[in-house]
């Protein structure tokens, strides 16, 4: 873990962010990324932070002395995206992230996939810790009080960040995104793309030290859904979310650029829900 | 009538509302989908089965897997439909 000293900070993107965001060449609508705005005060006590997300030996360890089992072994399904979009497949979970046939055995310094934001708490909870809240995921990927659209800045490099640019070449339509991943499933199948964590040290860390805020997986936060003002006009499927969905940060290996910002936040159901793209990292008090 | 209401990202015009007739719940979001053909893959899997983890959000309420079949949505409310992710 890393220290990260406490401080304040305007939490959120400024206005000029989705000027630049709408002049991008990205296919994402404007209203699609308000519920990041507007940036307000926040204050974060000093705390410890995951350097990277929890990989697949961490939590196979975790399973093997506690006997968990995850919500997508429960169940019998996980969810991967195929060519046909989100999909409930039999067989899914952290063990077989693309299904069976597949395995993670060999993939012990990739992070975890298809945990539930209950396990993920479970996990932490047995290693002495919790998942960090959105204010700190946010303060620890910028690094401070300084506002930055990556952990290491505002220009965009593909070389620092497993996104989905990072295999497919820039990306900046939706169909483009679409024809790579149809290309990639069928030729091994819709398996995840994860790197090791730390592939992408130290060009893509954020000042404190922390890897892999940006992409290679979503992760969950400790966060209860929110706006950051009730007047924000925002997508309603995003406000239906709030009060009711867990904040996920740092965006993952399926994503665009603009997707893997400090900033950028999504939202998941934790009712048991987990994909091969979401994963987490740990905090603790300090 | 009702009102729909979908991620704009799943439109294909980034339109998000839209209205429907009143009725049970599986039997809206199958007309509106029959209406909006290009909606289809969202809601429902190759075998015409409903994708459980779509959301679906009548009148604030959620209303859970397991009591879709017998939901009854009346003259006037809202259907949100909600994605396992959201945002971003």
């Amino acid at each position: 873990m890393v220290p990260v000293p406490g401080g304040t900070f305007q939490q959120g993107s400024p206005p000029w962010v989705l000027d630049l965001l709408e002049a991008s060449d990205q296919p994402l609508p404007r209203v699609w990324f308000a519920d990041e705005t507007p940036p307000h005060t926040v204050t974060v006590r000093p705390y410890w932070i995951d350097r990277h997300p929890v990989t697949v030996a961490e939590f196979a360890e975790f399973a093997e002395r506690t006997g968990h089992v995850t919500d997508a072994e429960e169940r019998g399904f996980g969810l991967v995206y195929t060519e046909k979009g989100w999909r409930e497949v039999d067989g899914v979970c952290w063990r077989a992230p693309g299904g069976p046939g597949t395995s993670s055995a060999g993939m012990g310094d990739h992070p975890v996939v298809h945990v539930s934001w209950f396990d993920c708490v479970s996990y932490a909870e047995w290693a002495g810790k919790r998942l960090p809240t959105e204010s700190e995921w946010e303060y620890a990927a910028r690094g401070g009080a300084e506002f930055r659209l990556w952990p290491w800045g505002d220009e965009w490099d593909v070389r620092n960040a497993n996104t989905a640019e990072f295999h497919a070449g820039a990306l900046n339509a939706l169909g483009g995104w679409k024809a790579w991943w149809e290309a990639t499933c069928a030729e091994d199948g819709p398996i995840p793309r994860t790197t090791p964590v730390g592939a992408f040290s130290k060009q893509g860390d954020s000042p404190f030290g922390c890897a892999d805020m940006a992409g290679n997986v979503y992760e969950w936060t400790s966060t209860l859904s929110h706006l950051y003002d009730d007047a924000t006009e925002c997508d309603p499927s995003v406000r239906a979310a709030m009060g009711r969905y867990r904040v996920i940060r740092g965006g993952s290996w399926m994503n665009f650029r603009h997707q893997t910002r400090c900033s950028e936040r999504m939202h998941g159901d934790p009712t048991g829900w987990s994909s091969f793209a979401h994963g987490f990292r740990c905090a603790k008090d300090a | 009538m009702i009102r729909i209401l979908i991620p704009s990202v799943w439109s294909p015009d980034g339109r998000t509302a839209y209205e429907g007739a009143e009725g049970p719940l599986p039997d809206v979001v199958r007309r509106f989908a029959d209406d909006h053909p290009w909606i289809k893959g969202r809601l429902f899997g190759p075998d015409g089965a409903p994708l459980l983890h779509v959301n679906l959000v009548v009148d604030d309420e959620l209303v859970p897997r397991r009591k879709r079949d017998a939901a009854v949505v009346g003259a006037g409310s809202t259907v949100t439909i909600l994605a396992p992710m959201a945002g971003g």
